[in-house]
């Protein structure tokens, strides 16, 4: 894609555009050939108001050509949101819209360079179950006009509701390439996504449950900040040995329940109980600001959690890391690489790996009563490729299995029936209903359904 | 005349405007660098380089057309060099400020002892001409005269409209905040960055001239920190140039009391009342006026 849009350039081969051959220098080359790009994460200026994120690069001057025609330009990009139903205003700031909002103006930004091929990455990922069918009625409505729309997702199901054609790229060869019909099966097209690797059985490797020792207690927690309520008298009890599973779309409260456990947010009323010896670990939502530091490689992220190393040669660092490489299968060219030449999944690897492997083993002296016993887990597979989402399942039904007792928050719904043990709903800061997993577990598929987030740079 | 009766004054009033001259072109002039993205600390050495090489030439050539292009000239010279540091090498933003600074202060002390071995200050000079067009004016014809004055009251209108209702400023701004996202719509971000850089030198050009003009001469150290209360007015004024003049009244407030203090003779120290301004900035920064937020993506190399 990077080719397609004039960031790389081919070592060899050709691009054909329009039956025209051409060759991009730069993203600019790609625009004027009438192709538009939203990446994954988004180019937005969150100062700057929704037509100058819009307009820039283009801008629509008045007639002495050096003063921008605000009017104007606001006038031919509410004619475009009305055509699509955007549903935009362009003069609110990025910073005081929402996330589905910003990637519709991302999309404006291709509509207003005239783009007739429309590349999305991974546009679903962060849109709530809502949004994401607006969007693909957007993206109809861009068909209708005869867009050409290049669609990259690790989500089949999507893929199978919104292509014509699909194809599958892995590592760098296009490997299965086929109309979208009713006789195309999901499965065959994981396999060819997968490959050859196996399967990882999550549901089958799961023990009997250490049951009934309760972990955590949360009783009637209610968080307000800034006077908008957003935990509204919330219970929940997480037992050992259990995966917790909270599902609901985002912004319900998730992230707060969480500050809260953790202990980041202090300002709540009720009570909240540990029960059982030991500290919590988590894994958070935002890897890249919340994760690690970028800076510093494999071995110093894992010594950054608590352990109890005054002096850090760097022969005990590598040892570190060695240790989370072999362990944890991280993909890494250099033991001393910085964390941020990882990919998405190597990452989680190393997070989740500092956040659960035991103390001792990363050179802490902690006795095992000390061990962390609590795991909350938010967004575990986020943006994480299909390997590494299999293995990191595994690994959290094997703290499970320890007997861990593990809090699961995922927007993903596939992954928390699988995993979870009991799911509860959070609805505006309550805890709507819990389900046991026998409740559920109809909905749970054969493993090869189930569709892992996937990173695309793996391909 | 009594301090209190100096101060409540037109005169008064109109001393504040005029001091005011530097300190809003050097936080203008730092705006633009910073509002591309370049944390540009050496505006205190520009504007003591532009002072040095105004009256230095001036004096030398006699002619004051040639001191102020010259000084222009240089300053834009060294404005491009910075550029080249921070952009194109993607040093480090401060320290090179620093190392920019420290060098022009170094040099502007040896060549003043070497063209006319003093060690303090030039011969006296004639200084820019008189704007007179206001001068029967009342209260205007007190502080605007001369152009560069003039010109600093126009450039509180000019930047904010450059900077936000054209083309120029919503790329060179984008520089600022998001220097990826300008770059994948085309934009060319060096070139926007070094732009930023050379309105910079420029503006505080204007600044460093109109020190030695108002003085009619240049002596070391006569710039006094007023290029880093720029920088503390840039900040107050949260990077917008109405409010950065609003900052900027402020510290010229404090400098004409100090003036007026010691023409009263009163017993309250003068130092103390130096004091002040950096103890406000100090106050400000911590945050007595809200949160300042600079350009995302200032002073980070791209």
């Amino acid at each position: 894609m990077n080719i397609l849009f004039g960031i790389h350039k081919p070592d060899s081969g050709y691009l054909k555009v329009f039956g025209t051959e051409v060759s991009f220098k730069s993203p600019l080359d790609a625009i004027e050939n009438n192709i538009g790009m939203v990446h994954q994460h988004f180019m937005l200026i969150d100062d700057f108001t929704v037509l100058e994120n819009v307009i820039l690069g283009d801008e629509i001057t008045k007639s002495k050509g050096l003063s921008i025609d605000f009017k104007k330009a606001g006038i031919v990009l509410n004619e475009i949101i009305d055509k699509y139903d955007l549903g935009l205003d362009v003069n609110k700031l990025i910073s005081e819209i929402s996330i589905g909002q910003q990637q519709k103006v991302e999309i404006l930004k291709l509509l207003y360079r005239r783009s007739e091929i429309l590349i999305f990455d991974e546009p679903t990922a962060v849109l709530s179950p809502v949004e994401v069918e607006h969007f693909f009625k957007i993206i109809d409505s861009f068909k209708a006009d005869g867009k050409t729309i290049i669609f990259i997702t690790h989500k089949l199901n999507e893929v199978k509701h919104i292509s014509d054609r699909i194809s599958v790229l892995r590592k760098g060869k296009l490997v299965y390439e086929s109309d979208n019909s009713n006789e195309l099966n999901i499965s065959d097209l994981s396999k060819a996504i997968v490959g050859d690797i196996n399967d990882i059985q999550n549901s089958e490797k799961r023990n009997a449950s250490v049951k009934n020792v309760e972990a955590l207690k949360l009783d009637d927690i209610s968080l307000t900040v800034n006077e908008v309520k957003i935990l509204n008298s919330l219970d929940l009890t997480l037992m050992k040995g259990e995966i917790h599973g909270i599902c609901g779309v985002e912004g319900n409260g998730q992230s707060e329940l969480v500050d809260v456990i953790y202990g980041l947010q202090k300002n709540f009323e009720g009570n909240y109980e540990k029960l059982i010896p030991g500290g919590i670990s988590l894994v958070p939502d935002d890897r890249k600001r919340k994760g690690f530091i970028k800076e510093f490689n494999i071995g110093e992220n894992i010594s950054l959690k608590g352990a109890n190393l005054n002096f850090l040669p760097s022969k005990k660092i590598n040892k570190i890391s060695e240790k989370i490489i072999s362990d944890n299968d991280v993909r890494v060219s250099d033991l001393e690489s910085p964390m941020s030449e990882l990919s998405g999944g190597n990452q989680q690897k190393v997070i989740f790996a500092r956040e659960t492997e035991t103390d001792k083993n990363i050179g802490s002296n902690k006795s095992d009563a000390e061990e962390n016993n609590i795991l909350l887990l938010v967004h575990p597979t986020r943006g994480v490729d299909i390997n590494a989402t299999s293995f990191i399942h595994s690994k959290i039904i094997e703290q499970r299995n320890a007997g861990k007792a593990v809090l699961l928050i995922s927007s993903d719904l596939d992954e928390l029936i699988s995993l979870s043990d009991r799911l509860s709903v959070l609805y505006k800061g309550e805890i709507l209903k819990t389900f046991n997993r026998n409740e559920f577990s109809r909905f749970i598929k054969s493993d090869s359904e189930i569709e892992p987030e996937t990173d695309q740079n793996l391909y | 005349m009594d301090l209190i009766t100096s101060v409540i004054s037109l005169g008064f009033v109109a001393q504040v405007l005029r001091l005011m001259t530097p300190f809003y072109l050097g936080a203008s002039a730092a705006n633009f660098s910073e509002r591309g993205g370049v944390i540009n600390i050496s505006v205190e050495g520009f504007m003591n380089l532009s002072a040095f090489s105004f009256a230095v030439i001036s004096i030398l050539t006699g002619n004051i057309t040639a001191g102020f292009i010259l000084a222009v000239l240089i300053n834009l010279l060294f404005s491009i060099v910075f550029g080249y540091f921070t952009v194109s090498l993607k040093i480090n933003q401060i320290v090179t400020g620093v190392g920019f600074n420290l060098f022009i202060a170094g040099l502007t002390k040896f060549l003043l002892v070497y063209i006319f071995s003093s060690s303090s200050n030039t011969p006296r000079f004639e200084g820019l001409p008189e704007f007179t067009l206001f001068s029967s004016i009342p209260f205007f014809g007190l502080f605007l005269t001369d152009y560069i004055t003039l010109f600093c009251f126009l450039l509180i209108f000019i930047s904010a409209y450059i900077l936000f209702k054209t083309r120029f400023g919503l790329r060179l701004r984008s520089a600022g905040e998001n220097p990826a996202a300008g770059e994948s719509l085309g934009i060319k971000i060096r070139n926007y960055r070094y732009y930023g850089i050379l309105i910079c030198g420029f503006l505080s050009a204007m600044a460093g001239i109109w020190m030695a003009s108002n003085q009619n001469s240049y002596s070391d150290g006569m710039i006094a920190g007023r290029g880093y209360i720029a920088l503390a007015a840039m900040i107050i004024g949260k990077w917008k140039p109405v409010n950065i003049f609003f900052a900027c009244l402020m510290f010229s407030a404090f400098e004409a009391f100090e003036i007026s203090l010691q023409i009263t003779g009163s017993d309250i120290p003068s130092q103390l009342i130096q004091m002040l301004p950096y103890f406000i900035t100090i106050l400000v920064l911590i945050g007595f006026i809200g949160k300042t937020k600079p350009p995302a993506a200032d002073g980070v190399p791209y």
